[in-house]
């Protein structure tokens, strides 16, 4: 499997460390109850298909990616650094 | 203060390309924000270079290396690098950055020959062809099983600088994967 | 049915003309008092355990493809209790009780083998983690012997014991630890539980679970509804689909884990063998094919195939540990979908919703769990109360913090097991 990163470039998956679902973008409120805690921390959608979820390039240019490509065929679609995603969503 | 050595002493390899350990290089790695002012006049100054561009390495009497979108390394000799630093100290004096010497704790090698990129190729996940890696670029990436980053010195001369700590299995790929009769003619 | 040697020395000599099919074919019911959706391992050992220890006979276990067609046929099948963390220890200890007998209980040959495991050790610490790993085994009341090198020597001369990177110190030996054949589990279960009336229904894949007011009513299946009283996911790496029928969402990520199998060779590896330094284990079945295996790749992936690098590292390591092996010519490898809680121990427990109950979460050692999985799952479906060696594999531990265990002592995190 080979991730594009969009700032060194496609490499393969070793030069990767993979964090999961990329759910740390949206972090529950400090405040916020301990289900919502629980559900953030813990509990997964973990698709059969297509997923997000966040890697970072700890061998090359240690960005945090948020990498769309799908759990079945391993197909690769995009990357964008996580930072960009998480730009958006506020 | 003791003589400062090497990682290897100078060992070399004669496959289709040839291996050789540069010997004492001066690094200095420079973490910042790259696009600011005071960052890229003291990179000027220090260096005489400009910040370079990503993935780019730009060369004088010091090269300067982008390493990621916040930090760069600077070679240079390596009985200036403690002064480099110390420099850029002062240049960016109550500025949020690092510099530190980084010398000793790097192992630097240059491949020579024809087949130069197609070294490189067999032991790097990054993709190598001349229309895609030129001069004047670095790419930071791995060699098999460790880090490591490296740039085209010339169509046949590629310099690779890996961590001190893994010279020796670095040197050893480096000669395995040139040993004459493993050429793939891959470019 | 009964298998005995008389039995075999009349088949035969007659033709082996007498032998009948392990298990009916029938068709699904309109209603069971209970549904099992899952027929692997432990799937099947629930409903034998409903039937056999419970008394419960309308029971049916849907399988979405043939049974044993999932992780349970395709493991490394090693059998072993040498857990350190109160909650585990008690279960696979319970559970290696069950497959000591499990043979004369089924009255099926699943080749139990109790082989001997050995964990090497190539470290002081290493060492100390695994006296400490020893004496939490022999106060649970199984067994553990902390060999030196010499020790490990005499069971296992071929390993390379010169090598410099990573010395062996010793390893930590487990008598009672082993293998069996893991198709014949399930095939065994899957006979005991058809023996007592349990439907087992193939080609039948579960699309929705009914619930009404909080209650589970039945099942939506491609070969029609079916009504149940109880519904029971047992469905490994899956869990996470079958339980959003059920709108939930469970602390499961699924990975892939892949293992390898080489061309039969004749005995040579007696043990099973893992390796401390890098991720490795081995054994031989009994065909001669040498299995071993490494860790997962470290993604989700539901794709049943890994990726190179840790083929790479695990025949790396292989070769580092016993270069013998070298000579061997790998045959297949696959890769398992495992469904990885965030502490790295499973889940057996009811769920909100009356009526359905899940058992998931085996990570990468659900073979050796499938009797006393279950055992204690079945106990749990059919009395409403945990059981006791399974009682600390709650659903609840990852919200409130408490009874983690997290065996590997790396973190309760997704991405850390």
């Amino acid at each position: 499997m080979r991730l594009p990163c969009p700032i060194c470039g496609e490499r393969d998956r070793r030069e990767f460390y993979y964090q999961g679902e990329a759910v740390a973008l949206d972090r529950p409120a400090p405040d916020a109850d301990e289900r919502a805690w629980d559900d953030y921390l813990h509990n997964r959608d973990n698709p059969a298909g297509e997923t997000r979820d966040l890697w970072y390039h700890d061998g090359g240019c240690g960005s945090w990616l948020v990498v769309h490509r799908n759990t079945i065929t391993h197909e690769v679609y995009s990357a964008e650094l996580a930072r960009d995603v998480k730009g958006r969503m506020k | 203060m003791s003589n400062a050595v090497s990682a290897l002493n100078g060992a070399s390899s004669n496959g289709y390309v040839t291996v050789a350990e540069r010997g004492l290089v001066g690094m200095v790695t420079l973490r910042g924000d790259l696009a600011s002012k005071e960052l890229n006049d003291a990179v000027k100054s220090v260096t005489g270079q400009e910040v370079p561009a990503q993935r780019a390495i730009v060369h004088g009497d010091m090269s300067v290396a982008w390493m990621s979108p916040d930090e760069l390394l600077i070679v240079c000799d390596h009985a200036k690098a403690d002064q480099v630093v110390s420099d850029l100290g002062a240049a960016l004096k109550g500025v949020h950055h690092m510099a530190v010497n980084v010398s000793d704790a790097r192992a630097v090698f240059a491949i020579t020959g024809e087949k130069t990129r197609e070294v490189l190729a067999k032991m790097a996940p990054a993709d190598v062809h001349p229309d895609r890696f030129g001069m004047g670029e670095i790419r930071r990436t791995r060699l098999s099983q460790v880090p490591a980053a490296f740039w085209m010195v010339s169509e046949t001369e590629a310099t690779v600088v890996c961590f001190r700590s893994v010279a020796e299995y670095v040197f050893k790929l480096m000669s395995v994967n040139s040993v004459a009769g493993s050429e793939v003619d891959a470019f | 049915m009964r298998f005995s040697a008389l039995r075999v020395l009349k088949e035969g000599l007659t033709g082996n003309k007498g032998w009948t099919p392990h298990w009916r074919d029938p068709q699904p019911k309109d209603e069971y008092d209970i549904v099992i959706i899952g027929g692997g391992g432990h799937g099947l050992s629930t409903a034998y355990y409903l039937a056999k220890n419970h008394g419960l006979r309308n029971i049916a276990v849907l399988e979405k493809g043939y049974l044993g067609g999932g992780n349970v046929g395709r493991n490394t099948t090693i059998v072993r209790a040498n857990y350190f963390l109160q909650g585990n220890s008690e279960f696979y200890s319970h559970s290696l009780k069950l497959w000591e007998n499990l043979e004369e209980d089924l009255n099926y040959n699943v080749m139990h083998s109790q082989r001997g495991l050995i964990n090497l050790f190539h470290s002081d610490g290493q060492r100390d983690a695994f006296v400490r790993r020893g004496n939490s085994m022999v106060n649970q009341g199984d067994d553990a012997i902390l060999l030196d090198r010499e020790g490990v020597r005499e069971h296992l001369p071929y390993l390379d014991f010169e090598q410099t990177r990573f010395p062996i110190y010793g390893g930590l030996y487990h008598p009672r630890g082993g293998t069996a054949r893991h198709d014949a589990v399930a095939w065994g279960y899957a006979r005991g539980a058809d023996e007592r009336g349990v439907d087992l229904i193939q080609n039948c894949e579960v699309t929705g679970i009914d619930i009404e007011n909080g209650k589970v009513k039945g099942v939506q299946t491609t070969r029609g509804a079916i009504k149940a009283k109880k519904v029971g996911i047992v469905v490994a790496g899956r869990s996470g689909q079958v339980a959003a029928m059920a709108g939930m969402r469970l602390p499961i990520e699924s990975h892939v884990l892949q293992a390898f199998v080489t061309e039969g060779l004749k005995p040579v590896i007696d043990h099973v063998v893992s390796f401390g330094m890098g991720h490795f284990y081995i054994s031989q079945s009994d065909k001669g094919g040498l299995v071993f295996g490494g860790d997962l790749d470290f993604y989700s992936s539901y794709a049943s195939r890994g990726n190179l690098p840790m083929k790479e590292h695990v025949m790396e390591a292989g070769m580092t540990l016993m270069p013998m092996i070298g000579k061997a010519k790998v045959l297949r490898s696959w890769g398992g979908i495992m469904d990885m809680t965030p502490d790295g121990s499973p889940i057996i427990d009811k769920t909100d919703i009356d009526g359905l109950y899940i058992d998931c979460g085996w990570c990468y050692g659900g073979f050796k769990a499938v009797p006393g999985s279950g055992f204690s799952f079945a106990h749990l479906m059919a009395t409403d109360n945990h059981h006791a060696p399974a009682a600390k594999y709650r659903l609840d531990r990852f919200r409130t913090g408490y009874g983690l265990m997290d065996e590997e002592g790396t973190g309760s995190q997704h991405n850390l097991h």
